[in-house]
């Protein structure tokens, strides 16, 4: 591959743990040196910008994921298949699959249910005092619903669900310690997916029971159940847990607009965008370019890797105006690239939103102010969010 | 102008019809464009609005 001379270089490199745990800074000098840049860290381009983010994640011929949407070619053989790893037609059949229960008509029958869990794990928090936002809020809450969706056995501990789906994630970046660290427990979560796709390991009448009862009847190639089972689990545990810790410190330091939320309901979904937004969980995934094409004026050879910067494009000052600023009120935010967008578009964002609005309108109808300590912030390769931050809810 | 619904790739999500209510409804899991997808001449700006909003570019223009 020749990289085009006009194209800026830089030595950034946002897989350091200094970018990690701040990387807001990195992302605008990358925005500024153009719309495509050569990351010489990890031979990959990086596109940071909003239009060139938006414009290759809707032209999916181009920019295709089939073979992998990771930041290393070796990782990127290991996870084929999956529906956010292939192209159309493929793509289209195994999303389907996946997506006929995400949908947000399918998912209208649990709307009691997912606002029930809500109101009792606030209602809860109160109680207890002082918690803290991830392990006690925004794990709680995924960890209680998809796996029981989905027909996780009650006598499985969901106790390793959290660090095999960290462990997955971490992979979609370089192949750093913090990769290497995971492998062991990639090798467990395929050991339960196989086991789970064995029918009657799976709670009678759930999703992944259907999806087992389907590939019995010969609707569904067997072999690809552990990986559909894998789909649901590992994608809605740390996006979910980043968007929800962030939405406590973000409600928590601008009592203000915590105040309007409470005054008018109507607010929560713009609420929950905004929050997507400015702390979006995912970084971004890269593409592998097919074909010569112009992007931003720049032009990218075939075989190409880019990494779209989904976090960057998100506070790109040509897009937003003052993106750094945390407003609920904000002007075409649902334009947000925070569950990707296109074809690949989030297939859990339904759910994910269910659940956001459903704790938003908990908390809202419950809690006075959010008193919030000191983040920290998690080490990960592709999942920006809280390690820790201490939350009190007043009633 | 015409907005057309891929109902293969349609999963209902809504932010078309929140951005252009007069164009598209959201009925029974799927967009569909009102009027057969006749865009009028001063609803243009929020046809392509809907098509870029779409999470999924399960909607186009025609």
């Amino acid at each position: 591959m020749t990289t085009t001379t006009t194209i800026p270089r830089s030595d950034i490199d946002p897989y350091s743990d200094a970018s990690i745990l701040s990387p807001y800074e990195d992302y605008r000098r990358l925005r500024d040196l153009g719309p495509v840049v050569w990351l010489e860290t990890h031979q990959v381009f990086a596109v940071a910008r909003y239009r060139e983010v938006y414009d290759a994640l809707h032209d999916h011929t181009t920019f295709s994921s089939g073979s992998g949407v990771g930041l290393t070619e070796t990782l990127n053989k290991a996870q084929k298949g999956s529906s956010f790893t292939s192209d159309p037609p493929y793509h289209d059949y195994v999303r389907g699959l996946v997506a006929r229960h995400l949908k947000p008509k399918a998912l209208e029958q649990f709307h009691d249910y997912i606002e029930g869990w809500a109101a009792r794990l606030v209602d809860e928090l109160i109680e207890k005092g002082t918690f803290d936002a991830v392990t006690d809020f925004a794990q709680a809450f995924p960890l209680a619903v998809v796996p029981d969706l989905l027909g996780w056995p009650v006598e499985e501990g969901k106790e390793r669900l959290l660090e095999w789906a960290t462990a997955g994630f971490n992979a979609f970046g370089p192949l750093n310690d913090r990769t290497k660290a995971g492998f062991p427990l990639l090798k467990e979560m395929s050991d339960f997916l196989q086991r789970m796709s064995i029918p009657g390991n799976l709670r009678p009448d759930s999703w992944g029971a259907q999806l087992v009862s389907d590939a019995k009847d010969g609707k569904i190639e067997e072999y690809l159940l552990p990986g559909l089972l894998g789909d649901f689990l590992a994608p809605s545990m740390d996006t979910s847990v980043s968007a929800l810790s962030s939405m406590l410190w973000l409600l928590g330091s601008h009592p203000g607009q915590w105040d309007q939320i409470r005054a008018d309901e109507s607010l929560i979904p713009k609420a929950f965008n905004e929050i997507i937004r400015i702390e979006s969980p995912l970084r971004g995934f890269t593409r592998l370019v097919t074909r010569e094409r112009e992007l931003g004026g720049l032009t990218l050879e075939p075989d190409a890797r880019v990494l779209l910067l989904y976090g960057s494009a998100n506070r790109d000052e040509r897009h937003w105006t003052d993106p750094d600023t945390f407003d609920i009120h904000r002007p075409g935010v649902a334009q947000h690239v925070g569950f990707g967008h296109g074809i690949h578009g989030c297939v859990g964002q339904a759910l994910s939103r269910l659940e956001g609005h459903s704790l938003l309108k908990a908390l809202s109808t419950r809690v006075r102010s959010i008193e919030i300590g000191e983040p920290t912030w998690r080490l990960h390769n592709t999942i920006r969010g809280i390690a820790s931050l201490p939350v009190t809810l007043r009633t | 102008m015409k907005l057309v619904v891929d109902r293969s790739r349609c999963e209902g999500h809504g932010l078309c019809e929140a951005v252009a209510p007069d164009l598209l409804r959201v009925d029974d899991g799927f967009a569909t464009p009102v009027h057969d997808g006749d865009v009028p001449a001063d609803q243009q700006d929020a046809a392509h609005s809907a098509v870029e909003m779409c999470p999924i570019a399960a909607l186009r223009t025609a």
